[in-house]
């Protein structure tokens, strides 16, 4: 015997958090992501028009973070118990808290979609019911603009948060999962944004919006990779429990997923489709569309290493 | 700027950061106040005396009421040898002996992090007895309290389709003045309960003399569950 009395056996069977919020995790930090990016961009180049990449921004960020609520119901024992979560709070819980940013966040997001679609809604005869609300929307089209910042930011880290208070899990239970989370969003939420802006929104492959974005995307990943590293050495590092945990990184499937997933895909991928190329491919926009792609698998496969190896190695 | 837009600013940011903090006292969790003759229930759990009949569990499952097989409490078997020694129960160098068991349940810790995630106040403190228990009519069955148990010592009951732990049977025996069914179902005595605030309680002047540990207590969950480890054959 070392030490105390211990158990090892349970009241629940396997991990209590499966894949649906592990998704849920991915398209909350997309859309917090993509919302960011856009409005820092339209607020540091001082835009006044609808710029393709804020269309695109904001069908992204609605459609991901409505995608998400799905995921998050549909994980309940029972979906039909949701409105409890809304009636009842509890504030010591990051849970309710974020039940309260995610209510104003996702009306918010709902309108500055309506409003930066205006062209849009007039073109298509069956949306013109919509263009009075519109209308309506645009004395408060600045505030509401700040006051998404600020929530769509809250959203990104809120996801980490929520998991972060896991004092079981060594791999989750970390104050740099946010932060990372905050990181991974905001690459994810533009690459996937820059995506439809250039299939959809007809935007120039090479516009100044374009080349102030690649640029922001480097630092962005530099710093996840960095806060990946910071957690690995924390719990390589780290007591017993946190170094069991470790093996996360070294060992079963999961391990395969971090490194083929998360480091090749999410980080090699698109460095070489950049930097190994010719200036030719590197500049095309087949190589826009696979870096794109790369990053947002990246991400999803983070989110999955984070909940599945995280809930594995509990103390 | 006239003294009429002055005033019209004042008050709406007075409007604004009132609707800012409203939620904050809206919050559906009442704070527990600080009462001096509060109770706190402690289990404790000996070790040298069970010897895992699973009594204990038949009456849980009775008392509340659970789903077939199912109960709030289990015994987990292990093996009492030390490496390099013969076997305490059947002194063979090398065996299969597991008589050697633990109670694993809720554990009722006094910071409780299954209270401190609920994000609908389901998961809560009773606050007359301190007690860990469930609203069933609040729970949203996000399962945030079953991962945030260091213990693993939550179930979703197939039953209510909620939540779950025990709650040293809060409504069907505590709140009648009974102990606990396991408690009453225990013949061996393994299992005490009681008044860790009393003084003059059985379970106070136990913990008095005897030697208990909590499990996991470097989180500082502060559980109140006790154990009280088995003692070494020939010590």
């Amino acid at each position: 015997m070392d030490g105390t009395i211990e158990f090892t056996m349970g009241l629940s069977e396997g991990v209590a958090w499966p894949w649906p919020i592990a998704v849920y995790l991915f398209f909350a930090g997309i859309s917090g992501g993509a919302m960011t990016i856009a409005l820092c961009l339209r607020f540091f180049k001082g835009q006044t028009e609808n710029t393709p990449f804020l269309k695109a921004a904001s069908i992204v960020a609605l459609g991901t973070i409505l995608l998400g609520m799905v995921c998050l119901v549909f994980d309940l024992t029972n979906p039909l118990f949701f409105w409890r979560i809304l009636v009842f709070y509890n504030l010591n819980s990051v849970m309710s808290i974020g039940v309260v940013a995610l209510l104003f966040y996702i009306p918010l997001v709902a309108a500055l979609a309506l409003l930066a679609l205006e062209e849009e809604i007039r073109d298509i005869k069956a949306l013109n019911f919509l263009l009075p609300i519109v209308n309506a929307l645009k004395g408060i089209r600045r505030p509401a603009e700040m006051l998404t910042l600020a929530l769509a930011l809250a959203v990104c880290a809120y996801t980490g948060f929520l998991i972060s208070a896991l004092i079981r899990f060594p791999l989750i239970n970390t104050s740099v999962l946010p932060a990372l989370f905050v990181a991974s969003g905001l690459s994810a939420g533009a690459a996937s944004a820059k995506m439809i802006a250039v299939g959809i929104f007809k935007e120039d492959l090479h516009s100044s919006e374009m080349k102030l974005l690649h640029g922001a995307e480097w630092p962005i990943m530099f710093f996840e990779a960095l806060f990946i590293f910071m957690i690995a050495v924390s719990l390589m590092t780290g007591n017993a429990g946190a170094q069991a945990a470790f093996a996360a990184f070294t060992e079963g499937t999961w391990s395969s997923v971090f490194w083929v997933g998360v480091v090749g895909i999410g980080f090699a991928g698109p460095l070489l489709l950049n930097f190994a190329t010719g200036k030719t491919f590197s500049h095309s926009s087949q190589a826009f569309y696979l870096s794109g792609v790369c990053a947002v698998t990246g991400m999803m496969c983070l989110r999955l290493f984070i909940l599945y190896a995280g809930q594995m190695y509990a103390i | 700027m006239s003294e009429i837009l002055e005033r019209r600013r004042f008050l709406k940011g007075v409007g604004a950061c009132s609707l800012l903090m409203a939620p904050l006292g809206c919050t559906s969790v009442k704070e527990e106040e600080d009462g001096i003759n509060r109770p706190h229930y402690v289990m404790v759990f000996d070790q040298n005396k069970c010897v895992g009949c699973g009594d204990c569990k038949g009456a849980c499952n009775k008392a509340n009421d659970l789903p077939e097989g199912v109960s709030k409490v289990l015994l987990e078997q292990q093996s009492g040898r030390v490496e390099g020694q013969p076997c305490p129960h059947c002194g063979k160098m090398e065996c299969n002996c597991e008589r050697k068991f633990v109670r694993v349940s809720c554990q009722q810790c006094k910071s409780a992090p299954c209270v401190s995630v609920c994000p609908t106040g389901a998961a809560h403190k009773d606050p007359k007895t301190g007690v860990v228990t469930m609203d069933d009519s609040k729970c949203a069955g996000c399962k945030y309290c079953i991962t945030a148990c260091p213990y693993n010592a939550r179930f979703i009951n197939a039953k209510t389709d909620v939540a779950d732990n025990c709650d040293f049977c809060l409504e069907s025996k505590l709140s009648k003045g009974e102990l606990p069914a396991c408690v009453q179902a225990c013949r061996y005595d393994a299992l005490i309960f009681g008044d860790a605030n009393d003084p003059n309680s059985y379970v106070s002047r136990l913990l008095a003399v005897k030697d208990s540990v909590r499990i996991k207590a470097h989180l500082g969950t502060e559980p109140s569950l006790r154990y009280i480890p088995i003692v070494k054959l020939g010590v």
